[in-house]
């Protein structure tokens, strides 16, 4: 199924983010919560199994200069095939005068799925993000299905952050230059005003980006290893 | 070879470089020769015979590790800030003669750290006999055999003995000890190097390396 | 033709040996240890970072901004260690290549480019920028591995050649890459932080 959704957050004048507009499409479903204050929090939640072979999703989320969004998910996601083995899509797309946290909860790659997730945020001179993504590749004792998942971040047009990661081919997955054979790779990007020094492990980092903004990578062989990095920043 | 401001005189594989990269604002030493010759030794005892009358910076090659740098910011010879190790890929001869890029990126950090520098050292990681520094590299270059190495060194030749600048012969004090025979030594150098010049010491009993120090300044 | 057979030969004097492209971490771990291993290494490498870098390349070589394409490059290289090294790799191109190829685009690169950049320039013919690069993101790491690993040369030649090299050519002609390797970033930055023996740059 096709669908898209809309988000808009605006600053009100009494100092408190609210949700402007709020147009979900099954299956995705915006669910705010109730309470009034300087953060608006919104629950995205998949209303049927999503995506699914054969699925486009679009959100769009706009947050206004002032505004804070606390954008979540509410369980893993699962990506699954469709019975025809058509390919399935989602895109989030973000412009952001204000602040938006979006840390959705892992999202399992399960056998013979093939799924193209994109994420893009523009950001305006002073607009603030956080990005969390956590992939697991395949459920317990299952090969992973193709996954590509790209995160693009600009600032004023000018790039910050441009992956792209594919997932499902043994002989990347495994390879030393890939995922190293880890069954779970995460990732969090913060573009906010804080320097933040390289540091890492055997197998983390968090780093400076070029310009601008910081990122941290972990690969696991479990979702609690892999989010305790990320959780770090 | 360097004209009196201390600018190289350049040769023909010199040129300067077009784009506004100072090819040899300071002269370049190179210091090369065996594992063990003691090359770290010479530099140390150049960095103190030098350090205080000249601006003075020191590259160093190691085969593995940046331990010929940390001896020599150990040593306390000269600021940590004018010493810069490369990493050489396991090939320390390819790093000083054949792709020199490592090199010359480290002496262009000290050159940008520093723009009053009188000289700058180059000490290869220890390498065999053929090895020697580009002419790209260095404006001119000392090839250090030792005493315990056997007094069959010179006469072996090759480029580094025959063609270096100066050869200097190291640790003369262990040559009754090791039943090296210094005439032969010598003999064989200078019938090697025709009138290039000789230099023995030890540093035990002059640890400044006056001799060499001497040449050094002379060709400044 | 000829400047692209220069490029990619190991005797060009641009500083390339002394980067292992993360084979050096990979070995002093044990992951690398002998020719399959090996293998896979020079594969997965070829195919994320070699595409990525191939695609700028002949991005360059077609005659793109290149000052965007060096910000664009930047936001595909998260880690530090790596901007660093492609960097570093592109000072020293740049540097042999402005005694020999000398040219107004040359001048137009920014200060220190990244490598693919300078290699699009040089090559000219997008395709052969591509093909460059690409070899090159496995050449290095190959001869890396026979000097640190002592493996058969002829065994690791042959694993290099039966690498599909043309085909991450020809993608990388297609459209701009922006693929990751998280495994090669934190090699790379688990590299800069390694503490004794360190032989090459990266």
């Amino acid at each position: 199924m096709k669908a898209s959704a809309r988000l808009v957050v605006a600053l009100d004048s009494h100092g408190n983010s609210v949700v402007r507009v709020l147009r979900s499409m099954t299956p995705l479903t915006l669910v705010p919560a109730r309470r009034v204050g300087p953060v608006a929090l919104v629950h995205l939640v998949s209303s049927v199994t999503a995506p699914l072979g054969g699925d486009s999703l679009c959100l769009t989320v706009e947050v206004g200069p002032g505004a804070t969004l606390d954008l979540r998910g509410v369980a893993a996601t699962l990506v699954l095939p469709g019975s025809s083995g058509e390919p399935s899509s989602s895109l989030v797309r973000f412009s952001v005068e204000g602040t938006v946290s979006y840390l959705p909860e892992p999202t399992v790659v399960t056998a013979r799925a093939n799924h193209t997730a994109v994420v893009e945020a523009e950001l305006d001179g002073h607009a603030e993000l956080r990005l969390r993504e956590v992939l697991v590749l395949g459920r317990a004792r299952e090969p992973a299905g193709s996954l590509s998942s790209s995160v693009r971040a600009t600032r004023c047009g000018k790039p910050l952050l441009h992956q792209q990661l594919v997932v499902g081919d043994p002989s990347v997955d495994g390879s030393v230059s890939g995922l190293a054979g880890r069954r779970v790779v995460g990732s969090s990007l913060v573009l906010d005003g804080i320097e933040r020094k390289a540091d890492g492990g055997e197998w983390w980092s968090v780093v400076p980006l070029a310009a601008g903004g910081t990122l941290a990578t972990a690969l696991g062989d479990d979702v609690v290893t892999v989010t305790r990095v990320l959780d770090a920043i | 070879m360097f004209d009196v401001k201390g600018c190289v005189s350049l040769g023909a594989n010199h040129g300067p470089d077009p784009h506004g990269h100072h090819h040899g604002v300071a002269p370049r030493i190179g210091i090369g020769g065996p594992v063990g010759s003691g090359k770290t030794a010479l530099t140390a005892a150049l960095c103190h015979a030098l350090g205080s009358q000249l601006s003075l910076a020191v590259v160093t090659n190691d085969i593995y590790t940046t331990e010929d740098a940390d001896f020599l910011r150990r040593a306390g010879v000269l600021d940590p800030s004018r010493i810069e190790a490369v990493q050489t890929g396991c090939c320390p001869h390819t790093a000083i003669r054949d792709d020199i890029t490592a090199n010359l990126d480290a002496v262009e950090r000290l050159e940008h750290r520093f723009d009053d520098l009188d000289l700058v050292i180059i000490e290869s990681g220890g390498d065999n006999l053929t090895a020697v520094f580009s002419r790209g590299l260095v404006d001119r270059q000392i090839f250090v055999v030792d005493v315990a190495g056997g007094d069959k060194v010179p006469r072996k030749g090759g480029p580094g003995v025959t063609t270096a600048d100066l050869l200097v012969i190291n640790k003369v004090d262990l040559a009754p000890h090791v039943g090296a025979d210094m005439d032969v030594m010598i003999s064989d150098a200078h019938r090697m190097r025709g009138e290039l010049p000789v230099i023995a010491q030890s540093l035990v009993e002059t640890p400044d390396a006056p001799e060499v120090a001497k040449w050094v300044l002379a060709g400044l | 033709m000829l400047t692209a057979l220069i490029l990619s030969d190991s005797r060009f004097p641009g500083g390339g040996h002394v980067h292992s492209g993360g084979l050096e971490e990979a070995a002093a771990r044990g992951l690398v240890v002998d020719e399959p291993t090996l293998r896979s290494f020079l594969h997965g490498r070829l195919v994320t970072a070699g595409l990525l870098a191939a695609g700028f390349a002949a991005a360059a070589a077609r005659g793109e901004d290149l000052s965007e394409l060096d910000a664009e490059l930047d936001a595909r290289t998260p880690s530090p260690a790596q901007r660093e090294a492609s960097r570093a790799q592109g000072r020293g191109m740049l540097r042999a290549a402005r005694r020999a190829w000398p040219s107004a685009r040359l001048d137009a690169l920014p200060r220190d480019p990244h490598q693919p950049l300078v290699i699009g320039v040089l090559a000219g013919d997008p395709f052969e920028a591509a093909l460059t690069c690409a070899y090159l993101a496995v050449s290095g790491p190959a001869s890396a591995a026979v000097r640190l690993l002592g493996l058969d040369p002829f065994g690791v030649n042959a694993i290099v050649a039966a690498l599909p090299v043309e085909d991450v050519a020809s993608r990388a002609c297609a459209e701009l890459p922006a693929l990751g390797s998280p495994a090669l970033d934190l090699l790379a930055e688990a590299h800069v932080r390694r503490e004794g023996v360190r032989l090459f740059g990266s």
